[in-house]
């Protein structure tokens, strides 16, 4: 079966901090029948910037970002709810009103995250999977109150045993440079969670952005915890856990 | 500051505001519940620690108050003059509680007058409208009906004609547009005062009265 | 306001102390009501919008809402008077209660107030202040400034005011809070029948009848308004609404998000003075309207905050409230509300740093009765904080740095690669304990992960290349 084109954007975290979770996405788009291709000179879509107040420069890697991705076609794929979620509702006001608006209202409506793409737009048959362990799952904020990803990753999850975690809608404290900026209380929020995460009896942590999950995987191994961690795509690439 | 200078000033900011776009809204309000009004008002004023009594008849009306005051150990009340139902007053001074008065004077004996009320056991008053979906009641206050009559003492109880009960305070506004300019104070009653001030512990009675009754006549 | 300090060094005072652990037992509970009292409202979205289109329309006609409100309430024999600042508030409230030989005041919650720091000014002038709210009562006990705009003395356990009221009071210590109470009723009782004059806040007013509208639970805002002899109400210049029915839709949404009750226990309108016949109630009413940079705010680009009815709810969602509570705000508004109120307010010195103290994880907006965009406002004061340069030099030259990177592909894999290179005396398998320099924060709390030696761009041309 001749699949979709696709354009993956993989996030400059995962590019720089994580390349297993883009080569897992490789893996479960292909499975998914997709034809996957990646867009040369991609680096960053610039959300570090508009958090910190620097919207020009946030305007400048948004329009690098356009450049790199216009010169593409089909859909674009992104295994990260906060960059897509960037994107999608800050792209087109960023560039309202300049003569990138109509580029930028093109490439936007292209663009879907991973779970969203797989679940509701290929209504794939694929599911999760965690081996026979139970999994905690983290609905990252700006996937979640963004673009709604919490149906599309129940959906992929089915079947995969779930642990109750309580606060699983609950911010991790990340926030981006907040957590470099304000980390007593980034660092705070993130020991609540994990008290909890532990609590919940889970033996992998996962969740659809991989910046919430580094945060949390570093707090994890500061207190000498065995959970795992693991991005939503690694568990849908087939990977099997030990 | 000038009252034309302010308004200016404030005329100046509301031309320069960025506003988002109110989202439009149908104009009929929304009905959220199906049940019959009374049960609903009913359920409703129980879970806010009323206690709603009735329906009784007219006739019926005064034993039944002096019935609820003597189950309070009350000795003093204070009432509206202006009650839906004719004999409570006479029922409960034949039931041995000494009636206040509730005229509060004007200039120096305000205060003296008022410290009177500082022993206060029963408060009775009429209610303009019951509000189903909140389990409220609604006073309108001005000539014979004191505000303090539901304010001052340990235990208020009301007098609700089962007809005026409304679906909600949003559908009873709509109806009565203007009611608010009609009288100097009007309040809507949900329950006994209540605060959860220390330790969210819910506690009765903190400042308003501890008890409410609703008495509901046919 | 108190003492400017940036924010992180309040909140580092209060991250894991008893008072920040009870205000996030308290407002965790708080936020469980509210989504039951709004799921129960199967229309909540349509609500909301009502709610939301309420207060913008109300924003857009403000001049002509507040005149026409000015009308009615001089007709019925009430008057009406403007306060520019803070200043001019607390002279004019002074001077009512001086011309009428006032000495004991009365007076329920109300935030302008606090805003004003008006009981420090009137006592300065020789008058007696009691705040009657249960919880402002023990904050003014206290020497202490409310935590939660809902809840003022959440931060407080049982113990904490059973201990004050022994030592301030001289009753026996008991923490009790049924007792505790009983003991705040008596000694307020008395202030309630014998104050000269009372003050309270205004939820809303009603421009079409000149009504006030207060909502207490506690019964104090109607003790206020209808024992002594005056009233006079503190307005912001914001809190106004066309018409009645307008009112009682706000009405049904703010105690649903602010405590999850279907309405607060008493909600008291107030049209007027006392009139001839009346057989209680106060003889003389002035409302003080309120600018103190409202006009400012609503002028700027933050207008849509004015929206705000003042419910908590998202204080209550807040991850940063739930960690580090009210104080750490350092003003009367905290939370997500305040953080853009408070630099609207006060100006952007010394408080730019409130809209930083966010994640913008948006469980305040999801929350908002009114729908108040509140992540994208942090936003545009961020923006602004960026471009009056007070952000530290090191977050300005890496972002710099950065932004030069991410535009030009072989500066980035450059980056990539010097990142490696620069974390490679710190790391140990491929994890970082420590680290100096600006991620210092992050080790301080948690390990930092090292960039891999292949990144991604190198495994796709390996494997995928052409």
């Amino acid at each position: 079966m001749e699949g979709p084109r696709v354009q993956l954007v993989v996030t400059c975290l995962v590019d720089a901090m994580a390349p297993r979770v883009g080569r897992a996405a490789v893996t479960v788009l292909e499975r998914a029948g997709c034809r996957v291709e990646f867009p040369e000179g991609q680096t960053c879509c610039g959300q570090p910037a508009l958090n910190t107040g620097h919207t020009d420069q946030a305007r400048e890697m948004a329009t690098h970002t356009l450049e790199v991705l216009d010169a593409s076609e089909g859909p674009i794929v992104i295994p990260s709810g906060s960059c897509t979620e960037m994107m999608v509702h800050h792209y087109p006001r960023l560039f309202a009103g300049t003569d990138r608006e109509e580029q930028a209202n093109r490439v936007v409506a292209r663009v879907r995250e991973l779970t969203q793409f797989l679940a509701d737009d290929l209504d794939t048959h694929i599911r999760a999977t965690a081996g026979d362990r139970t999994l905690a799952f983290q609905y990252c904020c700006h996937g979640l109150r963004g673009l709604g990803l919490d149906g599309p990753a129940d959906h992929l999850l089915y079947g995969v045993d779930r642990a109750e975690f309580d606060g699983d809608r609950e911010c991790c404290g990340f926030g981006g440079l907040f957590s470099i900026e304000m980390p007593a209380v980034s660092g705070a929020i993130m020991d609540a969670k994990l008290d909890r995460l532990e609590s919940s009896g889970a033996e992998v942590l996962s969740g659809g952005d991989i910046s919430c999950l580094l945060h949390l995987e570093g707090g994890l191994r500061r207190r000498g915890s065995e959970i795992e961690v693991k991005h939503i795509a690694e568990l849908l690439s087939g990977e099997v856990l030990s | 500051m000038d009252r034309d200078a302010f308004l200016t000033r404030v005329g100046r900011a509301v031309m320069a505001a960025a506003l988002p776009v109110p989202p439009t809204v149908s104009e009929a309000l929304p009905e959220l519940e199906q049940t019959d009004l009374q049960t609903l008002f009913r359920a409703r004023a129980m879970e806010v620690s009323t206690v709603v009594h009735g329906p009784v008849t007219r006739h019926g009306t005064p034993r039944a108050i002096a019935g609820i005051a003597s189950g309070h150990d009350a000795r003093t009340f204070i009432a509206w003059d202006d009650l839906p139902v004719s004999g409570i007053p006479s029922a409960l001074t034949s039931a041995g509680l000494t009636r206040i008065d509730a005229q509060v004077p004007s200039g120096e004996e305000r205060s003296g007058h008022q410290l009177g009320y500082l022993r206060l056991d029963i408060g009775v008053t009429g209610a303009d409208a019951g509000l189903a979906e909140s389990g409220s009641i609604v006073l309108s206050h001005g000539p014979g009906r004191a505000r303090m009559a539901s304010l001052v003492s340990e235990v208020h109880i009301a007098v609700l004609e089962v007809g005026l009960i409304q679906r909600s305070l949003a559908h009873w506004a709509r109806q009565s547009p203007g009611l608010p300019g009609d009288t100097a104070n009007l309040v809507v009653v949900t329950g006994p005062s209540r605060t959860a001030d220390i330790e969210l512990h819910l506690n009765l009675g903190v400042h308003g009265p501890r008890h409410l009754h609703v008495v509901l006549v046919s | 306001m108190s003492q400017p300090v940036s924010f992180l060094s309040r909140a580092e005072r209060l991250i894991g102390t008893p008072e920040a652990a009870a205000i996030d037992r308290g407002i965790r509970h708080m936020a469980g009501l509210r989504d039951l009292a709004m799921t129960e409202y199967a229309i909540s979205d349509e609500v909301r919008d009502r709610a939301r289109a309420i207060r913008l329309h109300a924003l857009s006609h403000l001049d002509r809402l507040l005149a026409h409100f000015t009308e009615r309430v001089t007709e019925l024999g009430g008057q009406v008077h403007f306060a520019a600042d803070a200043t001019e508030a607390n002279e004019i409230v002074a001077g009512i209660l001086q011309r009428s030989g006032s000495r004991l005041v009365a007076k329920s919650k109300s935030m302008v107030s606090e805003e004003l720091e008006m009981n420090r000014y009137l006592e300065s002038q020789g008058i007696e202040v009691v705040e009657t709210d249960l919880g402002e009562y023990i904050a003014q006990l206290a020497g202490d400034t409310p935590s939660h705009i809902i809840a003022p003395v959440l931060h407080m356990t049982r113990h904490d005011v059973g201990k004050l009221f022994a030592d301030e009071l001289g009753v026996d210590y008991t923490d009790d809070p049924i007792r505790l109470n009983m003991v705040a009723r008596v000694e307020l009782r008395r202030v309630f029948l014998e104050a000269d004059a009372g003050i309270s806040g205004v939820n809303m007013a009603v421009a079409e009848s000149g009504s006030l509208v207060l909502v207490t639970n506690e019964g104090n805002g109607r003790l206020v308004t209808t024992a002594p002899r005056l009233h006079i109400a503190l307005m912001g210049m914001e809190r106004i609404v066309p018409r009645w029915e307008d009112a009682a839709v706000i009405l049904e949404v703010l105690a649903r998000s602010a405590t999850g009750q279907r309405l607060s226990v008493y909600t008291n309108v107030i049209t007027g003075p006392r009139r001839p016949d009346d057989p209680d109630g106060p003889e003389e009413l002035h409302v003080v309207v309120v600018d103190n940079g409202r006009s400012k705010i609503l002028g700027g680009p933050t207008a849509e905050i004015l929206a705000c009815i003042r419910c908590g709810a998202c204080l209550n969602v807040c991850p940063v409230f739930r960690t580090v509570g009210g104080h750490a705000y350092g003003t009367v508004y905290s939370g997500p509300v305040g953080s853009i109120v408070t630099p609207g307010l006060h100006g952007m010195d010394p408080w730019w740093d409130l809209p930083y103290a966010s994640t913008l994880c948006g469980a305040c907006e999801e929350v908002c009765p009114v729908g108040i965009r509140i992540p994208s406002m942090l936003l545009n004061l961020r923006e602004i904080a960026a471009a009056e340069d007070r952000l530290p030099g090191w977050l300005n030259r890496g972002m710099k740095a950065y932004t030069a990177a991410a535009t030009d592909p072989l500066r980035w894999a450059r980056l990539k690669r010097l990142a490696r290179v620069l974390t490679a005396p710190f790391s140990a398998r491929g994890w970082i304990r420590r680290i100096p320099g600006p991620a210092r924060g992050w080790t301080n709390h948690r390990d930092l992960p090292r960039p891999p030696k292949e990144s991604f761009n190198d495994w796709w041309r390996e494997n995928r290349g052409p």
